[in-house]
Formats: C-alpha cells, sequence, structure tokens
C-alpha cells in the first residue's frame, strides 16, 4: 500500500470513531500507524487502559461484596452469576429455536431428525444415570461428612441444654421456697425479688449459650458441601438436556404439526367411512357433523404455529419495536408541531400551557389512561382488521401486536415527545436573521423556506431533542411494560421479580445490563444522526 | 439621468415613542441610475440601519424609498444585497447556494441550463472547483466571492454593498474590490456601496456621500469622484487629483467627528487618586 492510500486510511478510521463518539479509541489508531508513539501510549494508558482497569475493579468489588449481603430471594447474585443467567437465557432461546423447527418438520427431514434425537438422546441418558449415580455418591458422602460435623455440636448442645435445665429447676424450687417464707411472713421480700431476678438474668444468659450452638448446627446443616452442589448442578444440566431432548421428540412425532394434520385427516376419513355405512337419519347426521368438524381442525392445524416460550431475545425485540412504534409516532406529532410552535409566536403562547402541565405527568399515569381508552378501541382484538394486518407481516407478526403493544407505545410517544418538540421549538425560532434575510431578498415561498432554510437550519437542534426523546422512550418503556405486563423486556424482569426462584435475582440483574446496553446503543445510532445533519463541524458520514 | 434609486426624508429610530432614540433622520439621497455611490460613515452612525431601508428589510418610520418610482415595501431579488456577514447557508454547497436564488427568479430555465448559468458565475468570482463544498470548508475571501455570486447570478437592478470587504484582510480587499469593480464595468447597474475606507471609496464610487456620526446621522457632503476608468491602485497614489479628493473626504469626516465630539455631552469623571504604596524592582 502506498504512503498516500495509509494516510486516507488513518484519517477515514480517525473520521469515522470521531464521528461515532468513540474518540477513547483515537490514540489506539494513531499509534497503530506509528504517530507520536510514546504521546499515544500514555493516551492510550490515561483514557484507555485506566478506566478499563476501573471497571474491573468494580467488578471485582462487586464479586467480593454481593455474597455478603442476603435477601429473601438469596444472595445478591456475582458477575459470574450474572453471566451464567446470561448463558441459561441464551440458551432456553437456542432450545426454543430447536423446538420451532422440528414442530414445522416434515417428510424425509423430520425422520432424519428423530434418527439424530434419538441418537442424542441415548448418549444423554446414560450420561444423566452416571451422574445421578456419582451424585448419589456424593450425597451420601456428604451426608457423612454433615453428620460427623454435627454430631460434637449436637452433644455440647444436649449437655448444655441438659446442665441448665437442672440449674433452672433448682433455682425455681429456691423461689418457691422464698415466696411460701414470704406468704407466710418469715421471709423478706427483698430477697425473693433479687432471686427473681437474678434467674430471669441466668435463664436468658443460658438461652443465649444455647442459641449459638444451635446457629451452628443450622449453618452445618444448610451450607452443603462444595463438591456436593457442583455434583447437583451438574446432574441437573445433564437431565435438563434430556428433558429437553425428549420434548424435541415430541415435537417431531406426536407434537408435529404434519402428523397432527395427518391425524385429523384419519380422523375425517373413518368418520366419511361411517358415514357411507350409517343407515339411520341420526346416525348419518352425526357422522357427517363429524366429518366436517374433521376437515375444519385438519385446515387450522395446518396454519397452526408454534406456541413459542417468550425468552429474552424475544422480549428484547418486542420491547425494540414497541420503542421504534412510540418513537415515530412523539417525532411525529414533535417536529411539525415544534415547527408551527417556533414559527409563530401565538401558536407557542397557545401551546405553552398544555407543554407545561402535561410534560410533568408520570408515564404510570398515562399508561394507565392509554389502557383504558386503547382497551375501548379494541373491544375484540383478535378480530380487529389492524392486529390481523400486523400478524401477517413477515417480521413483525411474529412479535404478537395486540393493545398492550399499542399502549405501551402511546405511553412510550407521549412522554417521548416533549423534548423533541421543545427543541424543534427552539431550533426553529432561533434561526440566524441573516438566513431569514436570505429568504426574504429571495422572497422565498412558504415551502421553499421551509424545507430550504427553516428545517435543514434546525435539524441539529431537532436531533439533539429526539436524541433525549430515544432516551426517555427507552426508559419508560421498560417501566410501563413492567407495570402493565405488556410483552417485553420489563415484563422480562417483572415475571422474574414474580417468580422467585433461585435464579431470578440474576437473571433480573442481566436483564438490567441487557436494557442498559440497548439503551447505550440506540444512544450512540441518534448521536451518530445528529452529527451526520449538523453542518457546524462539516462532518458528513463517513 | 433617470433616477435608480430614492430616498426621501427618511426618519428611523427605536424605541418606545416617550423615550425615542433617533437613528437616522431626514435622510435624502438620489441614485442615478447605473451610478456608483459610496456611502461613508463611522461605525455605529447606522449604515447597515439605511442598507436595510435600501434593501426593504426594515421600513422607515416617516419618508420613503422608491425604486425607479416604485415605493419600496419588501425586499426582492431586484435588489440584491451583498451582506456583510455573508449570509450564505451553511448546509448548502457553493452550488446549492447560489442555485436556491437563481431557481426563485429564474423558475423557467432548464436544469442543464441552470447549472451552466450557476457554473458560470462561480467561474466568474474563480470559485471554480470548490463547487460542492460548504461554505465551511471556504476561506473569508471566497465566503464573500460565494455572496457576490449569489447576488450577482439574480441579476438584480441594484446592487447594494454593505461593507462587503470589512471582515477580510488587506491583501484579500484589495483584490476582491478590483473584481467588484471590473465586474460592474463589464455589467453596469446602479449600486450603492456602504464602507468606512476612504481610499476604497475613491478607487471605487462615481460618487461619495458622508454619513454624519449618530445618533440623529443624516447625510452630509456629496463628493464627486472624477477619475478615469479603469483606475489602477499602484499609479493611483501618484494621481494629485486622488491625494486632492481623499484628503478632502477625511478631512471632512475628521471635522464632523470632532463636532460630534463637542456636541456629546461630556461628563467630567472624578477618578480615584491612585499610587503604588510600596513599588521596588525585584
Amino acid at each position: 500500500m502506498s504512503e498516500s492510500r495509509i494516510e486516507k486510511l488513518k484519517y477515514g478510521l480517525l473520521k469515522a470513531i470521531d464521528v461515532s463518539g468513540f474518540r477513547v479509541l483515537d490514540p489506539v489508531v494513531r499509534l497503530f500507524f506509528g504517530e507520536e508513539p510514546k504521546k499515544q501510549a500514555a493516551d492510550v494508558f490515561k483514557y484507555l487502559i485506566t478506566p478499563i482497569a476501573f471497571v474491573v475493579l468494580c467488578l471485582a468489588a462487586w464479586t467480593v461484596i454481593a455474597p455478603r449481603h442476603k435477601t429473601r430471594s438469596g444472595e445478591v447474585p456475582t458477575p459470574r452469576e450474572v453471566w451464567a443467567a446470561f448463558v441459561v437465557n441464551d440458551t432456553l432461546n437456542d432450545r426454543e429455536d430447536e423446538k420451532e423447527a422440528d414442530f414445522q418438520l416434515s417428510g424425509e427431514a423430520r425422520m432424519a431428525a428423530i434418527a439424530r434425537v434419538r441418537e442424542q438422546l441415548r448418549v444423554k441418558e446414560a450420561e444423566s444415570i452416571q451422574r445421578k449415580a456419582e451424585l448419589a455418591v456424593i450425597k451420601d458422602r456428604s451426608e457423612a461428612e454433615i453428620q460427623a460435623a454435627l454430631a460434637p455440636l449436637q452433644q455440647a448442645y444436649d449437655e448444655l441444654k441438659a446442665k441448665n435445665t437442672t440449674e433452672q429447676d433448682v433455682r425455681s424450687s429456691t423461689i418457691r421456697q422464698l415466696a411460701a417464707a414470704v406468704a407466710a411472713r418469715i421471709g423478706s421480700t427483698d430477697q425473693l425479688l433479687t432471686a427473681i431476678r437474678d434467674d430471669n438474668t441466668k435463664t436468658e444468659a443460658e438461652r443465649e449459650a444455647e442459641k449459638q450452638i444451635k446457629d451452628a448446627l443450622s449453618d452445618v446443616r444448610s451450607v452443603p458441601p462444595k463438591a456436593l452442589k457442583a455434583a447437583q448442578l451438574a446432574s441437573n444440566a445433564v437431565a435438563n438436556e434430556v428433558q429437553h431432548l425428549n420434548k424435541r421428540l415430541d415435537y417431531l412425532e406426536s407434537g408435529n404439526r404434519d402428523q397432527k394434520v395427518v391425524a385429523a385427516e384419519q380422523k375425517t376419513a373413518v368418520a366419511r367411512q361411517t358415514l357411507d355405512t350409517a343407515t339411520t337419519p341420526a346416525a348419518v347426521l352425526a357422522a357427517a357433523k363429524s366429518v366436517v368438524r374433521g376437515e375444519e381442525t385438519a385446515a387450522r392445524t395446518a396454519e397452526q404455529s408454534y406456541p413459542r416460550t417468550a425468552t429474552i431475545w424475544f422480549q428484547v425485540r418486542r420491547s425494540l419495536f414497541t420503542v421504534f412504534v412510540g418513537f415515530t409516532m412523539a417525532a411525529a406529532i414533535a417536529i411539525p408541531v415544534g415547527i408551527l410552535c417556533g414559527l409563530n409566536k401565538v401558536v407557542m403562547a397557545c401551546l405553552t400551557p398544555i407543554i407545561s402541565i402535561f410534560k410533568p405527568v408520570s408515564p404510570v399515569v398515562w399508561l394507565l389512561i392509554f389502557q383504558i381508552v386503547v382497551g375501548a378501541f379494541f373491544p375484540d382484538p383478535e378480530s380487529h382488521p389492524l392486529f390481523q394486518f400486523f400478524g401477517s407481516l413477515p417480521l413483525i407478526g411474529g412479535l404478537g401486536v395486540n393493545p398492550a403493544l399499542i399502549f405501551s407505545a402511546c405511553t412510550v410517544a407521549v412522554c417521548a415527545v416533549w423534548p423533541a418538540l421543545v427543541n424543534t421549538a427552539l431550533g426553529v425560532s432561533s434561526i440566524d436573521r441573516d438566513h431569514m434575510n436570505v429568504a426574504r431578498v429571495l422572497r422565498l415561498g412558504l415551502w421553499t423556506r421551509l424545507f430550504r432554510i427553516i428545517i435543514p437550519s434546525s435539524l441539529p437542534l431537532v436531533f439533539a431533542g429526539l436524541r433525549i426523546s430515544l432516551g426517555v422512550g427507552w426508559m419508560v418503556l421498560i417501566a410501563a411494560e413492567a407495570l402493565s405486563s405488556s410483552d417485553g423486556l420489563g415484563k422480562f424482569v417483572w415475571d422474574e421479580y414474580q417468580n422467585g426462584s433461585s435464579h431470578s435475582f440474576a437473571n433480573i440483574i442481566f436483564a438490567c445490563f441487557v436494557v442498559g446496553i440497548i439503551g447505550f446503543i440506540l444512544d450512540r445510532i441518534m448521536i451518530l444522526m445528529q452529527r451526520s445533519v449538523s453542518f457546524d463541524d462539516g462532518a458528513a458520514v463517513v | 439621468m433617470t433616477a435608480s434609486l430614492e430616498i426621501k426624508n427618511v426618519d428611523v429610530g427605536f424605541g418606545p415613542l416617550n423615550s425615542r432614540t433617533e437613528v437616522l433622520t431626514n435622510i435624502n439621497l438620489t441614485v442615478r441610475r447605473n451610478e456608483f455611490v459610496a456611502i461613508i460613515g463611522f461605525s455605529g452612525s447606522g449604515k447597515s440601519t439605511l442598507m436595510n431601508l435600501l434593501a426593504g428589510i426594515q421600513r422607515p418610520d416617516c419618508g420613503e424609498v422608491r425604486m425607479h418610482g416604485q415605493v419600496v415595501t419588501e425586499p426582492g431579488p431586484e435588489r440584491g444585497i451583498l451582506f456583510q456577514n455573508y449570509s450564505l447557508l451553511p448546509w448548502l454547497s457553493v452550488f446549492g447556494n447560489i442555485e436556491l436564488g437563481v431557481k426563485q427568479v429564474f423558475p423557467n430555465m432548464s436544469r442543464s441550463d441552470r447549472a451552466d448559468y450557476i457554473q458560470h458565475y462561480i467561474q466568474m468570482v474563480s470559485l471554480t472547483g470548490a463547487e460542492r463544498k460548504r461554505p465551511g470548508e471556504l476561506s473569508g475571501g471566497m465566503r464573500q466571492r460565494l455572496s457576490l455570486a449569489r447576488t450577482l447570478s439574480m441579476k438584480p437592478e441594484v446592487l447594494l454593498l454593505d461593507e462587503p470587504l470589512s471582515a477580510l484582510d488587506a491583501l484579500t480587499r484589495a483584490n476582491l474590490q478590483d473584481e467588484i469593480v471590473r465586474i460592474w464595468e463589464e455589467d453596469r447597474r446602479t449600486v450603492v456601496m456602504i464602507t468606512n475606507d476612504v481610499d476604497e471609496a475613491v478607487l471605487m464610487a462615481d460618487r461619495i456621500v458622508a454619513l454624519t456620526p449618530g445618533p440623529k446621522a443624516t447625510l452630509g457632503e456629496s463628493f464627486p469622484v472624477t477619475l478615469d476608468r479603469p483606475r489602477d491602485r499602484t499609479t493611483l497614489n501618484f494621481n494629485p487629483k486622488f491625494r486632492v479628493l481623499r484628503n478632502h473626504v477625511t478631512r471632512y469626516l475628521t471635522d464632523l467627528n470632532h463636532k460630534a465630539g463637542q456636541l456629546r455631552p461630556t461628563v467630567d469623571l472624578t477618578l480615584p487618586k491612585l499610587s503604588p504604596y510600596e513599588f521596588t524592582a525585584v
């Protein structure tokens, strides 16, 4: 490569980095091309290595601190557990894909798949049995270990308990004697009271001592040995896989769509035979009805789709689609209205009270309002043409567009509309006077003025507003989904919170990262768009 | 000669009626057809306001501005104005900036004709090769040349130059002065130029009109420039006529400024008596 081409590549890369907002990588590229290595290396260390080290430090702190905090839903998960949650959720998604494919297979391919799955199942079942045996051995061994650890403690506890009981008996008999003496007017009341007080203190101390041993006992019982835990996990993993393979087999054989259709057709054929041979009018009628029903069932089955469980990636896709719909609605309202506001002070004055009052309203309130309003629009969503239309679309059809999605999107739109509107109005109203004078001297018409002067001039601010809007929209959407149980990432979090299994907490934190990373990517995309339309620094898209 | 541009008894001020600041009072000016008039004045005397009046961007409080006898009520492409700060549209290319005006003034021109026409003006101001560049990528001189091309491409009957060269360095400035005069001589039309540079005015104009210092600025004496064209800036300095005229105008302006200074109420400010408490050079 010639000198100038290398230079060109270098500056192209630098510009791409600059436009996409990853300025941190700038010294890395320069260092790679050998520009002032010493300075660049220092910059790489300061602005890249140091932050990475800091993040690693945070992860380390998290790993150390998390297990010390015990909650109702178990310990706070460590980074490792969160990563495991990612793997589990990803596997779940893959398995759903496999099952869906199995459900739809037919003919030769289906037979081949059955053979493959059976082979896998054979291997896994053997492994599962082996793992279970290993687990039983380890379980016995660790049970013995636990018992061995428990025995001395239990003995100590029993001894202490016996000793304390005797002492307590002695004390209470003394107290009874003193009380009798006081009743007979020969003993001192003070002495009795002191004895009672003394007894209470001692009993308290004895109980405390007993409790300590008891705690030690329950600690030994509740913490299973590491080897046992590992064996259990391994055994569970294999058992899980066996279960999955069995399910696959089910979807390949009796649960397969094609097989179901065949079964329904056979049933119809039988009914037809009965119809042919039937003699009484009642029997004929019954058989005929059964034929028609059979035909209908076959037709319906042929169109059936796999009843997919909502996995995390499905929820991500749905959330992204919802936020896209809501954001588009927000932009479609905000930009024209913002331009009107910026152009005309009266319109601005009219809209200011509305903006001021509705802008601070909580998304939760909007969600409830839209839930009611949208619900009223679609009394029978299944048969509504809008949803049927969405259902028939290639990619979006699988997302399950329903009224819940519509009202979530509306909530996003109404919360995201304000920053875009206000920024657009500001952008339009702050157009350079000179540019407007140019328009006046040229006697530009309304449309030319709008599309050649006003909109280009305000685009950077419009995009700044849209960027804030998208951020707000994404944040609002997750909350809205969690609250309304509308499918999406929010629902994923909410379901995990509700189901409270041992993995839930890790899943919630995993979802937290997913939400954050997607939000970050969306923001970056908006920055890229903003940079590509802003004329001030002459940056064009690379 | 017919009057191309007329200003009659124009007053302009701002602020509410009870505490009004008059910027321009009693302005009267008649510009003949194809005459090059330079209006020279101090900064802050309302030169740009006068230009806005001529362009129609601003309406006078009383009096009127006429062009070919018609009262000017709004700005339009027939009075092409060259703004002091170029006023280019930063999101359009060099070509796009010119095209915007051309499309508006010649709506029936075909696409290829228009491209040729624009290219002609780009060539006229020597910006060939920079057609696709944005104004942000151009130097100050190139920007003003583009601005000039944009204005000229609209074939204005009157050209209004609002301190077009004041933001440029001396060399670029001299270059552009020559260029403007050259273009004007090729295709004569009425020009009103505002400037604060006496040399520039004498070099370029047919007539120089002084604007008295504001507030309440008005037009002062008028000096006809009878030097032969084309005027060569290198030899002009030795031309006695040029030197006399230049000194004459300069003295007139200095006197004006002096008088304005005397008219201005002087406030005696008592300055605090300060002296270093201890001052030792180390």
